[in-house]
């Protein structure tokens, strides 16, 4: 979010300052915002600050785990990333694996389609804008008992993508790259002029080169928001993981199955757990905060807009 | 290839004003992007040619028959150099994709909730028969074993090698596939204690009897009470199979006790009622769908699911949306500093994956070893009291639901124009006047959609429930697996792979059309309001 009006003054009258400045009259304008926002902090990092605490309290144990440990250890780091209990490393790179390939492969695919979309008319245009859409109502997440048992014939031809392949979930989640996305593209699309198109077109290129050196360049921002949404998504996507991944090996599992197996309903590894938390989520915040302002304006130009 | 149409109308423009202005065509001859495709398409000409092989062998004719289509339309498309194509060779890619994991897997479950899939009822009806007669073996009276060695003649063909140590002395067969030929001592080659061959067969070693394990554990040899089949490396027995198939009056035969099982309802069932398992998929119609409704122990629970599934969405956004929106006017004030910091901040429960947070949040409200109860001192059933759990779920899911609304709040708010508050100033409103009648509305106007599509996704938030506690604690005396807490998805899920009774594949297909059809009018409904389809 930009922070525009911290460096504009206004003239309405309570942002005025007026000397003296006491402090009531300080709390009455500003110092009780700090209360509601630590108020606030305290109830969202709460559980944060406690699984990073939990990570390096080398008790490991959900039990032992307190607020401040006691007792300061990277243990937890060193046996999860030695597979001793559970082949985490594994479960990230299937995870990057998966989750970078479904967010890169969509968002081209999108790409594509909206290309077509926004610049070109032709038959089943309008039929298709709309049939992506109310496919859409029907989410992946309802459609799992028959992918279950279509990847299971699928594994009867092809063993290899089969029950348990990674692969085959991610040419799953391809499935969906014709929906919410390409209509975020189209969108941004529609906003590049098609003047830079036209001319282009007059020094010869073609349609491709269009499509590769003139809009895609242009439209770099919505596709790192698209590819970014889509790999969040992806990483946090468990019950198609689940379902595809689940009657498998475990060095095949993503970190969404990997991590709610290894602790469900036990807790007996939870400083483990806990440091596998702060390793995998450590990237994805990073990312969420160098990409925070295309985001919000990503996450609202779909539906805002018009 | 020719020009792209910019044009606005939704016709196809006549080609004349791009024509005049066509490229010699040798200059994009041997580019790079003739390249790329050339080996794009001699690839995916190649993989699926490879793919049509193995699938002509499984003999998956649907599957064959879309492939072919696919592969053919993609050679169409991307071989074609008139201008219609060109919007087409953009589409297919992701379209092929869509068709074969979503629409397909859409019709695939209307399918399927039409049919009986589940544990005991996967397998087509020959399949089931083959499996039922396998399992039927078992010794014969006589019992009678042999002390095995496993061997090969010179023409490749497997035998055992037989000693039937009860007769006096002890007599001697070479077994095959075909036939049971009883051979004398004197045939029989040893080395030491081992036989080494007989009749013109060589023993096998353990090693090169690996090599043909699947085959030997097949082999049968027709005896006249049975079959002698192996048991271990070194030992047969003979068996016969007690249940046989009678192909002319399609019914199962008990050899033992001579019952008859005729099939019905999906499986070979006897007068008396028993069944022969495993039984074979069929459609049923809309039985499961009657289900749902006439049978008192799933529609009691179904619909206590359904209504937590509206009060779990519409709190989770209401709740989500007043914090986040209160935070927002609250952390919005020109003379705040640290306003960056909190917003940073603030995303955190947004930015992480949910599935560790949830699952945090599991670890923090267990009753015995949670955090909360013992920073508190208290011993408050989080997860196990029912009315609890809900007011857990809703605590968990607003948590995770308050920073987006915070951020696009922030946003929407940024974006009122100053003037219009201060005008009802003037007018003399006070600042909740001003509020209400004034930012609220335009903040409204701009939110609604993100209100709506937050509602859908939290409608099935499979992650929150499922990996807070699995939708439970259960729903005492439902007849399939309910918890107070799940949703339809979780519910659906649970049905599918975690039901008491194996996997009930069809009933929760069912309740994934149930879902569909509600959320197709809940979505019409909303798509309406937005008024987001006459864009186009």
């Amino acid at each position: 979010m930009s922070d525009t009006t911290e460096a504009v003054p206004t003239a309405s009258t309570y942002t005025v300052p007026r000397p003296p400045r006491s402090f009531k009259r300080w709390f009455r304008t500003v110092g009780w915002r700090h209360v509601v926002g630590f108020a606030a902090l305290a109830f969202a990092l709460f559980p944060i600050l406690f699984v990073v605490s939990s990570s390096l309290n080398p008790a490991g144990t959900l039990g032992a785990s307190e607020l401040w440990p006691s007792e300061v250890s990277l243990i937890n780091y060193r046996d999860l990333l030695n597979g001793t209990d559970a082949p985490f490393v594994d479960w990230m790179i299937n995870t990057m694996y998966v989750a970078g390939g479904a967010a890169i492969l969509n968002t081209g695919l999108a790409a594509l389609a909206s290309f077509a979309f926004s610049r070109m008319r032709f038959k089943g245009r309008r039929t298709g804008l709309l049939g992506i859409l109310l496919i859409q109502m029907f989410p992946t997440t309802l459609l799992f008992v028959a992918l279950f048992v279509f990847v299971t014939d699928i594994g009867a031809v092809f063993p290899a993508l089969g029950l348990g392949s990674r692969t085959m979930l991610l040419i799953i989640y391809l499935g969906g790259a014709l929906g919410v996305n390409t209509w975020l593209i189209k969108g941004y699309f529609d906003t590049i002029p098609r003047e830079l198109d036209e001319s282009a077109l007059i020094d010869g290129a073609t349609h491709s080169q269009i499509f590769f050196k003139v809009v895609l360049p242009l439209a770099a921002p919505i596709l790192a928001v698209v590819a970014l949404i889509t790999f969040v998504f992806t990483i946090n996507e468990f019950l198609v993981a689940s379902v595809v991944l689940g009657q498998g090996d475990d060095e095949n599992y993503t970190l969404a199955v990997g991590m709610f197996r290894f602790i469900d309903g036990q807790g007996g590894e939870w400083g483990q757990f806990a440091a596998g938390s702060v390793m995998a989520g450590i990237p994805v915040v990073l990312l969420f905060l160098f990409l925070q302002r295309w985001i919000v304006s990503g996450l609202t130009a779909g539906a805002v807009k018009g | 290839m020719s020009g792209v149409s910019v044009d606005d109308s939704d016709t196809v423009p006549a080609a004349d004003q791009r024509s005049g202005g066509r490229r010699p065509p040798l200059r994009s001859a041997f580019t790079l992007g003739l390249l790329v495709k050339v080996a794009f398409l001699a690839t995916v000409n190649a993989l699926s040619l490879w793919a049509l092989t193995q699938m002509v062998v499984e003999g998956v004719w649907l599957a064959v028959t879309f492939l072919v289509v696919a592969t053919v339309a993609i050679d169409v498309i991307y071989l074609n150099t008139k201008r219609w194509s060109i919007p087409y060779k953009y589409l297919l890619p992701g379209t092929i994709f869509l068709l074969v994991f979503q629409l397909y897997p859409v019709i695939y479950t209307a399918y399927i909730s039409t049919t009986n899939l589940g544990t005991g009822n996967i397998l087509d009806k020959d399949e089931a028969i083959d499996q039922v007669v396998a399992t039927s073996i078992g010794t014969t009276e006589s019992g009678t074993t042999y002390v095995s060695q496993a061997a090969i003649d010179d023409d490749g063909t497997l035998g055992l090698i037989l000693l039937d140590e009860a007769t006096d002395p002890p007599s001697l067969y070479i077994g095959t596939s075909e036939e049971l030929t009883p051979i004398e001592e004197s045939d029989v080659t040893r080395d030491g204690d081992r036989i080494t061959g007989a009749a013109g067969f060589t023993a096998l070693t353990l090693g090169e009897a690996a090599d043909y394990e699947q085959d030997l554990a097949a082999l049968e040899v027709p005896a006249d009470e049975g079959v002698i089949r192996l048991r271990t490396f070194n030992r047969a027995a003979l068996v016969e199979y007690r249940i046989q198939y009678d192909e002319a009056t399609d019914t199962m035969l008990d050899t033992a006790t001579g019952v008859v099982y005729a099939p019905s309802d999906g499986y070979f069932v006897s007068d008396d009622g028993q069944r022969l398992t495993p039984g074979w998929q069929i459609n049923i119609g809309f039985e499961n769908y009657k289900r749902v409704f006439q049978s008192e122990a799933i529609r009691g629970p179904f619909f206590r699911v359904f209504i937590w599934n509206w009060v779990f969405a519409a709190g989770t956004v209401t709740f989500g949306f007043a914090l986040g929106l209160l935070l927002a006017m609250s952390l919005d004030h020109p003379k705040l500093r640290g306003k960056k910091l909190y917003r940073s901040l603030l995303i955190f429960p947004y930015a992480l994956p949910s599935f560790l947070t949830v699952l945090v949040w599991q670890g923090m409200m267990n009753q015995n070893f949670g955090i909360i109860n013992q920073l508190t001192g208290l011993d408050t059933p989080w997860l196990t009291d029912p009315w609890m759990a809900r007011v857990s779920v809703l605590i968990v899911s607003t948590w995770l639901t308050f920073p987006y609304f915070f951020l696009v709040s922030t946003g929407a708010l940024q974006s009122i124009p100053e003037d219009l508050t201060e005008a009802a100033r003037v007018d003399g409103a006070n600042g909740a006047q001003a509020f209400r009648a004034v930012t609220l509305p335009l903040l409204l106007v701009a939110v609604a959609p993100l209100i709506i599509a937050s509602f859908a996704f939290n409608f099935n938030n499979f992650n929150v429930i499922y990996m807070l506690n699995r939708g439970g604690p259960p729903i005492p005396g439902a007849e399939t697996p309910a918890g107070n807490t799940d949703i339809l998805v979780t519910y659906t899920y649970r049905l599918a792979f975690e039901s008491g009774r194996g996997q009930d594949l069809a009933f929760a297909t069912a309740i994934s059309i149930l879902i569909f059809l509600h959320v197709a009018l809940f979505s019409a409904w909303s798509f309406r309001k937005t008024a987001r389809l006459e864009e186009i």
